[in-house]
């Protein structure tokens, strides 16, 4: 029992590593993830207008603009880093 | 009276009467093949790390990015169009403008960085290892390698030499051939003692004789490497203005997405309307417009893209500009702080006069006569190598008076700041020369009598504009020196051209208030200090920074140092102390003080030019928005506002995103050069901006995109 929660924890670090060093690939792996939860939203709030794989895109592109936006908030009170 | 002509050999004297051209100096740089890299470097500023850096360009990015995907499948958000092959034709030329858009920005700046690394170039072939000469502690001579050289080691240095890195002259007597880091051809003397002449720069060359040179930084530490890696960029950061323009750019580019985001709902509320009031056509007409690709034109064509091309070209255009000056500035910060400065600090000598005070005349005091004065200054100046001490021997070499030094003592009193006086020391004699008051002083503590004759002669001189000094021999005053000064030619119109521009000018200066208050006059400055200390200096600059003003100034020596880092501007001669290089953040490697007024010239260019071109860039954005919106959503009924009337949706999008890419490299070469600059109010350069650019802004793009509309073969 303890050992598998002491194997949780290294996980977690390992995962933590992981993700500051692949920042990018793990963000969008979590994007596709969420869009797996949004894609079909999109598709029954457009009723037969889109097929399934563009509601997957436009969900896509809906979260690739929401980023956007943060990025540029992000910009606006942090503009030196720029 | 004659005026000295320089000869062919002499090197020549830039006036800061002259037009800036002339007087700018430009080091050997080469900039063959310096396009062909930029365009390089262009490409490789498509890797997204470096292109999320610039916000505006980021956006049109990421829409070559969709618009490309939307190329690829013109159906993948959905389906807008039935003629899936012409939808695909458009988006494909969207993306390529887009991408165009994106490289122009990049190319921009590449260009201005290449001039920075073309500067560092030339620099970094100065920088070669060379064999050096180091001197052992038992006085033998060691050959070692320039880069085993640390501070506080002593080199031999002969003629024909490289100096093998930065140092202070402590023996011999050299002429040193600077050009590598000045581009001034004509040598420089070298000599230990001063502060002005012994400091010498690894990389340059010994033209005659033989030095023995102290080491003063360490290898890597030199300054030509911290040169190479100023104009390099390699620490460029952002300037406060760069900062406020990027979160207003931010700003505006946010609203931007904001509406066009939103812009799908609306137009499919709108579309639903018009179904039911005109029918399906234009609801599908009305819907076509609002497809991805069009959406991502319209984001482009709205967002700031021509100053977020050109931002950072300017920012480093500026500071090649003031490199193109011989001076290097430690950061933007320093560049853009010239522009803003409120109050110039200046010395009077080697400033606003010729750096060359010479003896005119010796006015003779207490019965004596101008023989016996000449005799006293001669012996007074026997160890004084100022150009003034100099001048002051040769005018009494010239009356007659000579000195045979055979079996006597002599020892040479140094000037200094307290006591403002200097001499020598011959056989138990005094001779001393310097400010009137203290040789006045000086005389009553050896028991003198000061007579009413020397300040008859003091204000005499003073009324002429010139620095009185009293000479003595113990307690006996022999009479005043006049030196004379002379006012650069041009500096009272520089100087009405600050003032027009809201620029106070201070004179700083040891001389009395009788003739500081004549060449204030003459020079045309709007206030001066007389018989200034260097403590004088750092207090009129806390004063005016009290008042909220920034201050800029000029030193060379070790007591400017707090000056210089007090100033906001604080530009160090290259000549001077490396106590004062270190405390400014600017260094002139022509050691012309005189440039401070061209800093404060070049910065004030530099803010104009981003406010020109800002204004310039959102005011394109009116026009873009006519071309736009009323023919995408012209079913709406918004056709009337078809104001150029241009051909349709298609044509109206292509003519204004070509002309948004166009206008980007159009505006490179104002960038780089800089919008001209006139010596205006702010009031008067405001009216002008909004006049030229602003609205000049709204009506070049309406021209320019209907003409693109017109050649292009879209229907």
């Amino acid at each position: 029992m303890f050992s598998k929660l002491i194997h949780s924890i290294e996980s977690l670090t390992h995962f933590d590593f992981d993700f500051r060093r692949h920042k990018f690939s793990v963000a969008l792996f979590f994007a596709l993830c969420f869009n797996l939860l949004l894609a079909p939203l999109v598709y029954a709030a457009t009723t037969s207008e889109l097929t399934r794989s563009q509601a997957w895109a436009l969900g896509l592109l809906g979260l690739s603009t929401a980023a956007l936006s943060i990025y540029l908030f992000f910009v606006m009170f942090a503009p030196e880093k720029f | 009276m004659s005026q000295h002509q320089p000869s062919a050999t002499e090197p020549q004297r830039r006036s800061p009467g002259g037009r800036r051209d002339d007087r700018r100096h430009t080091p050997k740089v080469n900039r063959k093949g310096i396009y062909q890299r930029a365009l390089r470097s262009a490409f490789a500023k498509l890797d997204p790390r470096i292109a999320v850096r610039n916000p505006v360009m980021f956006v049109v990015w990421l829409g070559v990015f969709v618009t490309f995907l939307v190329t690829l499948d013109p159906n993948l958000f959905g389906t807008v169009s039935d003629h899936v092959a012409q939808q695909r034709w458009l988006n494909g030329i969207i993306c390529l403008i887009l991408f165009f858009t994106v490289l122009f920005a990049n190319f921009a700046e590449a260009v201005a960085e290449g001039r920075g690394k073309a500067q560092a170039d030339a620099l970094r072939s100065t920088r070669s290892d060379t064999i050096a000469r180091k001197i052992l502690p038992d006085g033998t001579v060691q050959e070692v390698n320039s880069t085993a050289l640390r501070r506080g080691d002593q080199v031999r240095v002969v003629a024909g030499d490289m100096i093998p890195a930065d140092g202070e002259v402590i023996q011999g007597i050299g002429s040193v051939d600077e050009s590598a880091i000045t581009g001034e051809s004509a040598p420089v003397l070298k000599q230990p003692g001063t502060d002005i002449a012994s400091s010498v720069t690894g990389g340059t060359r010994l033209l005659s004789d033989e030095l023995l040179i102290r080491i003063t930084s360490d290898p890597g530490q030199g300054f030509i490497d911290r040169m190479i890696s100023l104009v390099e960029g390699a620490s460029r950061t952002k300037t406060p203005n760069e900062i406020a323009l990027t979160v207003l750019l931010a700003v505006l580019t946010q609203v931007f997405l904001i509406v066009v985001a939103t812009l799908p709902a609306i137009a499919t509320y709108i579309a639903n309307f018009l179904e039911t009031t005109l029918g399906t056509q234009a609801a599908t007409q009305f819907r076509s417009g609002s497809s991805i690709a069009i959406l991502i034109a319209l984001l482009v064509a709205l967002i700031p893209t021509t100053i977020g091309g050109l931002l950072s070209a300017i920012g480093i255009a500026g500071m090649d500009r003031v490199a193109q000056f011989n001076v290097i500035a430690t950061s933007g910060r320093a560049v853009e702080a010239c522009g803003d400065v409120n109050t110039l600090v200046l010395d009077k000598t080697g400033t606003i006069t010729l750096g060359n005070r010479l003896a005119d005349e010796f006015i003779p005091v207490n019965g004596h006569a101008v023989a016996d004065v000449a005799q006293v200054c001669l012996a007074a100046s026997l160890f004084d190598e100022t150009p003034e001490g100099r001048s002051i021997v040769q005018l009494a070499q010239q009356l007659g008076a000579s000195l045979d030094l055979t079996g006597k003592q002599a020892e040479g009193i140094e000037f200094s700041a307290r006591t403002r006086m200097s001499g020598t020391d011959l056989d138990g004699a005094e001779y001393r020369k310097g400010a009137v008051d203290a040789i006045k002083g000086f005389v009553r503590s050896r028991g003198g009598q000061v007579p009413d004759t020397l300040d008859q002669a003091y204000e005499q001189v003073s009324h002429l504009g010139g620095t009185p000094l009293a000479a003595c021999r113990g307690n006996d005053i022999y009479g005043v020196i006049y030196l004379k000064d002379i006012v650069k030619p041009g500096l009272r119109e520089r100087f009405d051209q600050l003032r027009r521009m809201g620029v106070k000018t201070v004179m700083l200066t040891g001389d009395n208030r009788i003739t500081a208050s004549v060449i204030a006059r003459e020079a045309g400055v709007d206030d001066f200090i007389a018989e200034a200390t260097p403590e004088d200096k750092i207090e009129v600059i806390r004063t005016e920074q009290a008042q909220g003003k920034l201050v800029a100034m000029t030193g060379d020596g070790t007591n400017d140092a707090p000056a210089l880092a007090q100033a906001n501007v604080g530009l160090a001669m290259n000549s001077g102390t490396q106590a004062a290089k270190e405390a400014a953040n600017m260094v002139d490697l022509d050691s012309d003080p005189t440039k401070l007024i061209d800093l404060v010239t070049i910065g004030k260019q530099l803010l104009i030019t981003r406010g020109a071109l800002t204004t310039f860039s959102v005011a394109n954005d009116i026009a873009k928005y006519f071309a736009i919106i009323p023919t995408l959503f012209a079913a709406a009924g918004i056709g009337a506002l078809n104001i150029m009337q241009l051909k349709s949706a298609q044509s109206a999008i292509v003519a204004a995103l070509i002309y948004n890419a166009l206008i980007i490299p159009a505006l490179i070469p104002l960038a780089l050069k800089g919008v001209e600059f006139r010596p205006l109010t702010a009031d008067q350069l405001l009216r002008r901006n909004i006049l030229i650019y602003g609205i000049g802004g709204v009506i070049a793009p309406f021209i320019a995109i209907k003409l693109i509309d017109l050649i292009l073969p879209i229907a």
